[in-house]
């Protein structure tokens, strides 16, 4: 006996299988994201009054990389439809785009989180903090570009960030250098697990796609039906992969 | 439920996000009055819009694709 | 144990398949879901045995606190060196094997025996599938089941040992033990979620798509209900504890602080961490999976219960669809009651009411499920041989654990019995002498459609009588210990907090020290446990080669399409492909010349074709 409804729907449940098997893996997906979403918002919730982070992070380009993602998933359902259509070379430029979308993706999100390692926060023996990304650091000294703030004075929320100018601090006056990985705070730490965590499921969802849009697709010839299908299921995996983005775009960069 | 199907979902999500993200930068340059945010906040709104006529061209096109 | 297992299948010259397959693409990377089956079942068996040892070498030190432990004391400290210096156990040492004792349990031994072996064997077969869903799925998901074993064996050698902070991980403290068996617990964890993720999508996805022509929803066999729920728990349960167990992780290598909160104190020092987080939140992610974990311990276990009852009362089941729609409100309900673990953190008292009342709402699609098999007992003609025995056995002790568990459930009774003895004692009733005692009665069931031989009937009733004695006197006995106040993470057994002769005299009124002694009746008990479960293990090995032949495919005359097929059934399970006409406990039929009518044995006469259109 074969296993049936590899390929063809089963009648009554109008599936097969691997659609079936797709959809309970996304449901599970939902759970695994679920759950780090509710613990953002406990984190949030739970967190003093004005020690939450805003504006950390940098919106356009986060935007960018949101149009990108709207982008892939536009291709990849354009690849089903041409080997729908019968259109295999048309599948092979669309998903192909994709894959470049999935690749700039990663790019603009390795540069941020280049951005945030380069970070540092340093507080002086003074008291006082400074602010700005790494330019130099010698055994006697470090340079930041950024800022000086002053914790005992009160500063007015919204007031639009300070000039950045080159602050040498030397060694001998800093009591703790910290940059902003996610010891930092809550914040980055669920910003680093969320994202870190997504852009795994981006490198996964571009290995299978190219896998198929590369060797694997020479399935195309022997069993057309069955490999219309793995396009299938590999873009619904990218589309929950995409649309768990639009909702970590606003969480994470806007409120 | 098929690729068809979520993509529609996927579509419906970002419009609301575009629309969401257009409100959120508007707001943003009746506070600071910055250029960046009104270009991104119409652009976004423009983007939506967009995005509701992609919906309904690609409704058309899969004409023939259950949803199940 | 593999090699056993391939010299038996030689002497039945079982080889059926056109191309015969060498030995290790026959027993080790296998894509038969029986051969998958029973590599879970041996596997988790051992780690059932292993988990065992940790507790009576645990049991030792309750009874004797600070003497060498006897036999295997010097062999202890050869292998773990300082944990277990002159043979005593530290107390290091003591919280690791705790740790380790439920953890091996819970996610190594009872659920993979459970869900994956009993479920990999027999869901395919009953439901007339020629194999699982997805087949190379179902094989990737036993080996990374296997790989998170190994990890988690392996961090006992690891300098300073394994994991120390209970099954339940609870942060702070399980992120600021200085030493690295958390780090390889959390890793063992994700290894094990991924296998029981793998497993759950290809059980759900068989259940759906492969039903065989006439197998309708409500003719599947219950053991097939209760493993789709159970299917749905670990779905969408465990990946909750498999993000707390990332941020732990985190928490733990990359120095967040996602579970610590600000101020954290750690041996007189406030640690150098940024604070902010929410110990609350580990526990809320850890009992969401821990909480319907529960009812995946129990649900497969009501299954296997429910055919063997069917079977051995030759009734049909009383209620069959009160069972099914019982497990479904069972799981549905299981994910809105995790909080009642936790009444005591201070959560507030809306949330635990909320939590009190769905907890008390759970019991009763449990109580159904169980008044079903016990009506179902009512005016049978019962066949008492020892899978039924195990299950008979079953109901009571369940029912006590069951019942016990109501005080828990309620947040006033609770705050006087959480963390004593109490609760050991319930939730061992409910899986030792309740699960695995069903599990047991799944083996001597199903041994001889695996094996084409019977186990031993004597031995096997031994094997049950003794276990049901000795399970009985270690856990009665901790309910009693409870109830006077005896706390259950004590090293020593309640010494430290042992009674003077004449409080009258003045000083501290402490634990009497008959609570104390009933330690070592519990350890003795324990041990005689242990030996009894020799006439098993030798039952269980010796009965595949000299066991008794079986006389047919269906040994015990069941209905069930499993017993349908040839003796083992060979790779694709079925000779044609069967066809289902009725639902599942159609015995003793009136009008029938024998007392049971098999699922795919057609109707006589004309609604012969009507019903096998119905599917």
């Amino acid at each position: 006996m074969e296993i049936p409804y590899t390929v063809k729907p089963r009648p009554d449940t109008g599936l097969y299988n691997a659609k079936v098997g797709i959809w309970l893996f996304l449901a599970s997906e939902v759970m695994l994201f679920g759950a780090l979403f509710s613990a953002y918002i406990l984190l949030r919730v739970g967190a003093a009054a004005g020690t939450w982070p805003h504006g950390l992070l940098n919106v356009p380009l986060g935007t960018i990389n949101t149009l990108v993602l709207i982008t892939s998933s536009i291709t990849v359902v354009m690849a089903w439809v041409s080997l729908k259509l019968n259109q295999f070379g048309r599948f092979k430029v669309y998903q192909g785009v994709t894959l470049l979308c999935a690749l700039g993706f990663l790019g603009i999100k390795s540069f941020e989180y280049k951005d945030k390692f380069s970070h540092y926060e340093i507080v002086r023996t003074d008291g006082k903090i400074v602010d700005g990304h790494l330019v130099e650091k010698t055994k006697d000294h470090v340079i930041l570009s950024g800022h000086v703030i002053d914790p005992s004075e009160k500063v007015e929320h919204g007031s639009h960030t300070p000039e950045h100018t080159e602050i040498t601090v030397p060694t001998a006056e800093i009591k703790k250098m910290e940059n902003y990985g996610p010891w930092h705070s809550t914040y980055l730490a669920i910003y680093f697990t969320l994202t870190g965590l997504h852009a795994l499921h981006v490198i996964g969802g571009a290995v299978v796609i190219g896998f198929l849009w590369g060797p694997g697709s020479k399935m195309w010839k022997t069993d057309p039906e069955r490999f219309t299908n793995r396009i299938e299921v590999s873009g619904l995996f990218w589309h929950f992969v995409d649309l768990v983005w639009i909702f970590l775009f606003p969480v994470l960069y806007l409120l | 439920m098929s690729l068809k199907a979520f993509h529609i979902v996927f579509v419906t999500a970002s419009t609301l996000l575009a629309f969401g993200f257009g409100a959120w930068e508007l707001n943003n340059y009746f506070v600071t009055g910055q250029t960046q945010s009104i270009v991104m906040g119409v652009g976004s709104l423009v983007a939506g819009i967009g995005l509701i006529v992609y919906g309904k061209a690609v409704l058309k096109k899969m004409k023939h694709i259950s949803y199940l | 144990m593999q090699q056993t297992k391939h010299d038996a299948h030689h002497d039945h010259g079982h080889a059926h398949d056109h191309h015969e397959p060498g030995f290790w693409g026959k027993y080790v990377f296998s894509t038969d879901h029986k051969v998958i089956g029973i590599q879970y079942a041996v596997t988790s068996l051992i780690f059932l045995l292993l988990g065992f040892s940790l507790i009576m070498a645990m049991r030792w030190q309750l009874a004797y606190p600070g003497k060498a432990i006897p036999i295997i004391g010097g062999l202890l400290q050869k292998v773990l060196g300082d944990a277990a210096a002159n043979g005593v156990m530290s107390a290091d040492l003591y919280n690791a094997f705790g740790a380790m004792h439920g953890t091996i349990m819970v996610f190594l031994g009872v659920v993979p025996l459970a869900f994956a072996a009993f479920g990999n064997f027999v869901v395919p077969l009953q439901i007339g599938a020629c194999d699982m869903a997805f087949p190379r799925i179902n094989m990737a998901s036993y080996q990374v089941f296997v790989i998170g074993g190994v990890i988690m064996m392996v961090s006992f050698f690891i300098p300073g040992g394994a994991a120390q902070a209970g099954w339940t991980s609870y942060s702070p403290l399980a992120t600021v033990i200085p030493t690295q068996g958390q780090t390889f617990w959390l890793v063992g964890m994700v290894f094990l979620i991924t296998s029981s993720l793998l497993g759950a999508v290809n059980f759900i996805a068989t259940i759906i798509q492969m039903r065989a022509p006439g197998m309708n929803w409500m003719r599947l066999p219950f053991f097939v209900w209760a493993q789709f729920v159970t299917a749905f728990l670990l779905l969408l349960a465990f990946p909750p504890l498999e993000a707390a167990g990332i941020m732990q992780l985190m928490d733990k290598v990359a120095h967040t602080s996602f579970f610590l909160p600000t101020g954290l104190v750690v041996s007189g020092q406030i640690a150098a961490i940024s604070g902010g987080g929410s110990p609350l939140l580990w526990q809320h992610l850890f009992w969401f999976l821990g909480h319907p974990e529960v009812y995946v311990l129990i649900l497969p276990a009501m299954g296997i219960v429910c055919e063997v009852i069917a079977n051995n009362t030759r009734k049909p089941i009383w209620g069959y669809k009160s069972l099914v729609y019982s497990s479904l409100a069972i799981g549905f309900l299981s994910f809105i009651v995790w909080a009642h673990h936790m009444y005591l953190t201070g959560m507030g008292t809306k949330i635990s009411t909320f939590f009190q009342t769905t907890t008390m709402i759970i019991s009763i699609p449990s109580v159904i499920i169980l008044t079903c098999f016990f009506i179902t007992l009512w005016g049978g003609s019962i066949r008492f041989n020892t899978p039924m025995l195990f299950c008979l056995s079953f109901l009571p002790m369940f029912g006590i654990g069951g019942l016990t568990g109501l005080p828990l459930g309620f947040n006033f009774s609770d705050l006087y019995l959480h963390d004593t003895y109490y609760v050991i004692a319930h939730f061992h009733y409910v899986v030792a002498p309740g699960t695995i005692f069903a599990l047991f009665a799944g083996i001597y069931y199903w041994y001889p459609k695996a094996t084409g031989r019977h186990m031993s009937e004597f031995w096997g009733k031994v094997h049950f009588s003794l276990s049901l004695l000795f399970m009985n006197l270690i856990f009665q006995p901790m309910f009693v210990q409870g109830l006077a106040g005896l706390n259950r993470r004590l090293y020593d057994g309640g010494a430290t907090y042992a009674g003077l002769a004449e409080p009258a005299a003045g000083g501290m009124v402490g634990i009497p020290q008959f609570f104390l002694d009933l330690n070592k009746m519990i350890s003795h008990a324990a041990w005689a446990l242990a030996l009894s479960q020799l006439p098993f293990i030798i039952n269980f090995f010796w009965s595949i080669k000299n066991g008794k032949k079986v006389t047919s495919d269906n040994p015990w005359d069941a209905t069930t399409l499993e017993w349908q097929t040839p003796t083992p059934p060979p790779h694709g399970n079925f000779l044609k492909e069967p066809h289902v006409y009725r639902g599942p406990y159609e015995y003793s039929v009136p009008g029938h010349s024998k007392d049971f009518t098999p699922q795919n044995e057609p109707e006589r006469g004309a609604s012969q074709t009507a019903s096998a259109k119905s599917h």
